[in-house]
């Protein structure tokens, strides 16, 4: 059975803005940098303006307008968050078009569900086997570039019908990756290094922005860790690690990674941690405290490493012991965090050397 | 001429053999190779060739006792890894009997504890397992001279099996996409270079490592026994025709038929195992063809969910995780050399897997024979040929058997 190639009309561009076809019509309208400042196209900007604003505010688009408005604006809102230069903006602005677009993605047909997927370039069709009562096959390698950030064991490719390289899925789940996919791509459009020189109007619109994102955070901003180390907080499988380490046992690559990346980012200085290595039968003191400063990010490429997360972990045999607290939380810095809280504050003794 | 010399000599013939088949992996351009250098003992890393004939030329010249390349490709190989321009890798699989408990115990492996102060003369030593700690001086480095044996390569076969299982039914992969290979050493590679999974990045590779090893199945979560009353009331046993679903009840089927009282108490099942070994056939019939797991009285969710973990421990198939994870991993080249063994890493088809005698396909050195001192070695195959045990006995025997065991620390060159 071939389908019918569905064509996507204006009512459908305003909706997913997104599409390879937006740019086509924007080619036909010919829009210019510089002229939306006029005000004829003023109705654009301060749409476009909204985008933005709303995505800080609620994490959504705001209200639809009248096409020739709608369209246009989304390009002219991708150019407002570059303009902001503010990774949080950029970050929610993608997150709210993608959550926009999967509200839609809900009430499509499973044709125009198919057309908008393809148009993605995804390997997808209907599913023609009756005994299974779920509406699309996709290829694996789509569907696993979509289920990155999606956290629930569901999504996990083990547990779906993977037969023939197709992985079964009903229409929620289709939408569910498609705004995926609507995000990465969002994101990939605000990641250009190479920005225009902006007209004065949208470096003023970038600021004012910027102003509403930092009431928005606050100072709700990631705390660090406390300065003080308790190894009573370590979860289960850093204290297997620490405790093969200090025995002198071998520990994998990714043992060490994970024991020296988590000691690090808790805030111990990398001295201590490199003689953590000591009772190894190959340590090297100069040798260990250059890794474990490179890990730090102190060394080498600058970049601070931080432990992989649990489902990692998982797949590399280092999880171990797993504990009530386990199931709550997804990394091993997070069960640090929370552990931490929930103990009394210990009494601050002398440092022991 | 020591015998470090004589396998020196031995891989300058074969690298300088005219009729040489340098591997020529697609995107050749686009990798990074890497050698390990017979003279220099160093890793000459970041190496690009523009084609097979300047790759040829360098292995004429330098001589490596092991040559490797990238499973990414990259837009230049040569650039410092930061700068490389990673442009998507193969799917590699590693499956070494390093990783895997075998049935041999690795008897014919010997260690040496390598503490300088080991009260024990020359290091305490022994066979088989290698342990964490010298049970003399507590030291925890060894010297360890392993050694590649017919059930440890019928181990690992056994596991590549399963995951060429996985790649052609579940993964989708035709058979000709899938490349297998004897490493050289012990075990097997299975390389997938369809365009399709080349973009995939770290993340994704994990979730196929994750289905190949079984982990993460939602029916075995921890937490299953939490769940809130109402949906405990509702919890039953079920598998369906799809994804590991099918490997588990197919598995099951296997189990189950040839189930003993002992092999069900060595899953943990007790009290149950009488009703279980009594009711094979409707268990057969009823629970596993017609998907009716609460049809035997008395064996109820939890014993089915112990029989499932175990025939989910024997469908897996055991990987090196961190291989196909790592998308800039450098692999073995084929048609190469093996450092440790001087057999070659060399491919067969898919369809060989199951009865492909490597022993015989990886031999390098077809001509001549040395005479050796061998210190300590099992009986073993090579080329067609059975050789040993030997135990200090000096033996003339073919090239590529005395190579190996050079290579392998067991022998040494009589001159």
């Amino acid at each position: 059975m071939q389908l019918e190639p569905v064509k996507f009309t204006p009512n459908d561009l305003a909706k997913y803005p997104f599409l390879k076809e937006t740019a086509e019509y924007m080619g036909k309208i010919g829009l210019d940098i510089e002229e939306l400042t006029s005000p004829e196209l003023g109705s654009i900007l301060s749409r476009a303006e909204e985008r933005v604003n709303h995505a800080i505010l609620y994490v959504s688009t705001g209200q639809r307008r009248e096409n020739p408005v709608e369209i246009p604006s989304f390009p002219v809102a991708i150019i407002l968050a570059l303009a902001t230069k503010n990774s949080f903006i950029k970050k929610r602005y993608a997150l709210a078009e993608a959550k926009q677009a999967h509200s839609d993605f809900q009430f499509e047909s499973s044709e125009k569900l198919l057309a908008l997927a393809r148009n993605f370039d995804w390997d997808i069709e209907l599913n023609r086997d009756s005994s299974i009562p779920l509406e699309f096959v996709l290829g694996f390698a789509d569907y696993l570039r979509n289920v990155t950030h999606l956290r629930d064991e569901k999504w996990k490719l083990i547990n779906r019908f993977l037969v023939d390289g197709k992985v079964y899925l009903n229409q929620h789940d289709v939408a569910r990756l498609l705004q995926e996919e609507v995000q990465r791509r969002i994101d990939k459009r605000l990641d250009t290094k190479e920005l225009p020189p902006f007209p004065q109007k949208v470096v003023e619109i970038a600021e004012q922005l910027n102003v509403l994102a930092k009431d928005k955070i606050g100072e709700a901003e990631m705390g660090g860790f406390p300065k003080v180390v308790s190894q009573s907080a370590f979860p289960p499988c850093i204290v297997a690690l620490y405790e093969e380490a200090s025995k002198g046992r071998h520990l994998s690559h990714v043992g060490r990674f994970t024991l020296t990346s988590f000691l690090v980012t808790i805030g111990m200085p990398p001295e201590k941690v490199a003689e953590v290595f000591k009772t190894f039968s190959d340590y090297n003191a100069r040798l260990t405290l250059y890794q474990v400063e490179h890990i730090a990010g102190e060394k080498g490429s600058g970049t601070a490493y931080t432990p992989p997360s649990c489902s990692t972990l998982q797949t590399h045999g280092v999880c171990v012991n797993n504990d009530e607290l386990c199931r709550w939380i997804r990394h091993p810095l997070a069960y640090y965090k929370r552990k931490q809280k929930t103990m009394p504050t210990p009494p601050q003794a002398p440092e022991k050397t | 001429m020591s015998s470090r010399e004589f396998v020196y000599e031995k891989f300058r013939g074969f690298y300088n053999n005219p009729s040489l088949a340098v591997p020529t992996p697609v995107g050749f351009a686009q990798r990074e190779f890497a050698f390990l250098l017979f003279r220099e003992r160093v890793m000459a890393r970041h190496k690009g060739f523009a084609n097979p004939k300047t790759l040829s030329a360098f292995l004429k010249e330098r001589i490596p006792s092991d040559v490797y390349y990238s499973c990414a490709y990259y837009e230049n190989p040569e650039a410092d890894m930061d700068k490389k321009g990673w442009s998507g890798a193969d799917l590699v699989f590693d499956i070494d009997a390093d990783h895997i408990p075998t049935s041999c115990n690795k008897i014919h492996d010997e260690w040496r504890c390598t503490n300088s102060e080991c009260q024990f003369s020359g290091g305490f030593n022994g066979k088989g397992i290698t342990p964490e700690t010298c049970p003399i001086c507590g030291g925890v480095k060894f010297e360890v001279k392993s050694w590649p044996c017919d059930v440890c390569i019928d181990t690992t076969r056994a596991e590549a099996r399963k995951l060429v299982d996985m790649l052609e039914n579940d993964f989708g992969f035709a058979s000709h996409e899938i490349r297998t290979f004897f490493s050289g050493h012990r075990g097997f590679h299975v390389h997938v270079e369809h365009e399709a999974i080349r973009s995939l990045d770290a993340m994704g590779r994990r979730e196929v490592v994750d289905y190949v090893m079984g982990t993460g199945l939602a029916m075995f979560r921890k937490s299953r026994k939490d769940l809130p009353k109402q949906k405990k009331g509702a919890k039953v046993f079920s598998l369906n025709d799809y994804g590991w679903n099918r490997r588990l009840k197919n598995g099951m089927r296997k189990f189950i038929l040839n189930a003993t009282k002992d092999d069900l108490k060595e899953i943990g099942i007790k009290g149950r195992t009488e009703v279980i070994l009594q009711n094979k056939d409707r268990i057969l019939k009823e629970c596993v063809e017609e998907n009716r797991w609460s049809n035997v009285k008395g064996v109820g969710v939890e014993t089915w969910l112990k029989v499932a973990e175990h025939v989910r421990d024997l469908e897996s198939a055991q990987i090196d995780t961190v291989v196909t994870t790592d998308i800039h991993r450098l692999i073995r080249a084929e048609g190469t050399l093996h450092g440790k063994t001087g057999l070659l890493k060399v491919e067969f088809p898919v369809s060989q897997l199951d009865e492909v005698d490597v022993f015989k396909e990886a031999v390098a050195f077809k001509e001549g024979s040395a005479k050796v001192l061998v210190s300590d070695a099992p009986e073993f195959r090579l080329g067609g040929e059975t050789f040993g045990p030997f135990k200090n006995k000096a033996v003339e025997l073919p090239t590529a058997a005395a190579v190996l065991l050079i290579c392998k620390g067991r022998a040494e060159l009589v001159t």
